[in-house]
This record gives structure tokens, C-alpha cells and sequence, in this order.
């Protein structure tokens, strides 16, 4: 019983930390974005037509998309040099920031 | 007197670059309702890897149709998206790309 009530306890222990770690930390990834906001805007709202606004897209595409940067999957220079000190932590943070923020929408059909 | 004629000359060429670059959104909903059935789908994923599918209502048009350009020539590698983009115009992205930034407002 003791055996079975230490397992329990352990895989949720695992499950929630991994959670916390795919959901992001929004105030950790407020910080780090102060470098990002020059071209994205301070909420990820950008006031430039070359650079795409980030507020409320989805934080798995946008961690897609900056480690496809990181390996040139996706070839942009700016990008690449920005996102190179960047940790994948870093990465899950900074999309959980922007997503939470309001902007991007869903088409509508 | 040349002056001037040059001047209105250098705002005619600009008034016809911001022409081009605007779009038709009306046009560009006709010709984007292929990107619906991805882009107009709440939470829709894309699949290996599965990541949900960006959201792209309210987003620069400018931005869109540089993305267009990068899937098209290979800069972004996605197999449907290359599909999907190799046989449109730049006018074609630039009213495709207006329906999009307005479609957020």
C-alpha cells in the first residue's frame, strides 16, 4: 500500500512538472521578450507590416517556429541570430508570453 | 517648373507602389478559401509534428506575403504550404493577404 501510494504520489509529481514546463512560465518569458518586443511590439502586437504580430497565436506553433529558426529549417537572419542564446525553456516561456497576450484570431469561414 | 513635374511624378510612382501593395480583400476572399479549410479551423493541428496551425486573422499583410514568398521559393519548408503557394501570383498573396489582416478587425 505504502509502495502503491509512492508511486501515485511520483507520477504526479512527474505529470505536473512536465505540465508547468509544456505550459510555459508567462512571467519568466515576459522578461526574456524585452529583446523581441523591438520588432514585435512590447506585447507582441507589432507597428511594423514586416515583422508578424505574436499576441494570441498558439504557443506550439510559435516553439515550432523558433526552433526551425535555430536550425535554419526556417532561413531568416535576424531570426536566426535572435533565437541562437535562446534554451528550449526559454523558447516554451517566451511562446506562453505572447499567446496569453490578445491580438491574432482564427479566420473566420 | 521641372521640378514640380518631377515631384508629382515621384508621388504618382508611390501612390501606385501602396496600390499594389493594399490588395483586394474582396478578391482575396474568393481566392483564400482553400487556407480556410486549415486556417479557418479553431485549434485545427497540423500533423508531423503536431502543432496547431497558426492563427492569421488580424496579422500584417506585409508579414503574410513574405511568408507566402519564403514557402514558395523554399526559405520555409512545409510540403502543403509549398503546394499551396506555388501557384500564386504576388497579387494573388497581396489580396489573399488583405483579406487576412482584416478579417481580425
Amino acid at each position: 500500500m505504502k509502495q502503491l501510494i509512492k508511486m501515485v504520489f511520483a507520477i504526479a509529481l512527474v505529470a505536473a512538472s512536465t505540465s508547468v514546463l509544456a505550459l510555459g512560465d508567462i512571467e519568466a518569458g515576459k522578461d526574456k521578450s524585452t529583446a523581441c518586443a523591438a520588432c514585435h511590439g512590447v506585447y507582441g502586437v507589432s507597428a511594423s507590416a514586416m515583422f508578424p504580430t505574436l499576441a494570441g497565436q498558439h504557443a506550439d506553433y510559435m516553439i515550432q517556429a523558433l526552433k526551425a529558426y535555430k536550425t535554419g529549417k526556417r532561413n531568416n537572419p535576424i531570426m536566426q541570430g535572435s533565437v541562437a542564446g535562446l534554451s528550449d525553456e526559454d523558447m516554451v516561456n517566451l511562446a506562453a508570453y505572447f499567446a496569453s497576450q490578445t491580438g491574432l484570431k482564427t479566420l473566420k469561414k | 517648373m521641372k521640378r514640380l513635374l518631377a515631384g508629382v511624378l515621384v508621388l504618382g510612382m508611390a501612390f501606385s507602389v501602396t496600390a499594389n501593395a493594399a490588395g483586394d480583400a474582396a478578391l482575396g476572399a474568393i481566392k483564400g478559401q482553400t487556407c480556410l479549410g486549415c486556417h479557418g479551423v479553431k485549434n485545427y493541428n497540423n500533423a508531423y509534428p503536431t502543432y496547431h496551425v497558426p492563427k492569421l486573422a488580424g496579422q500584417h499583410a506585409g508579414y503574410l506575403v513574405a511568408a507566402m514568398k519564403a514557402y514558395k521559393v523554399g526559405a520555409r519548408t512545409h510540403a502543403t504550404m509549398y503546394g499551396n503557394v506555388v501557384d500564386l501570383s504576388e497579387q494573388d498573396m497581396q489580396d489573399i493577404a488583405a483579406y487576412f489582416e482584416q478579417d481580425g478587425k
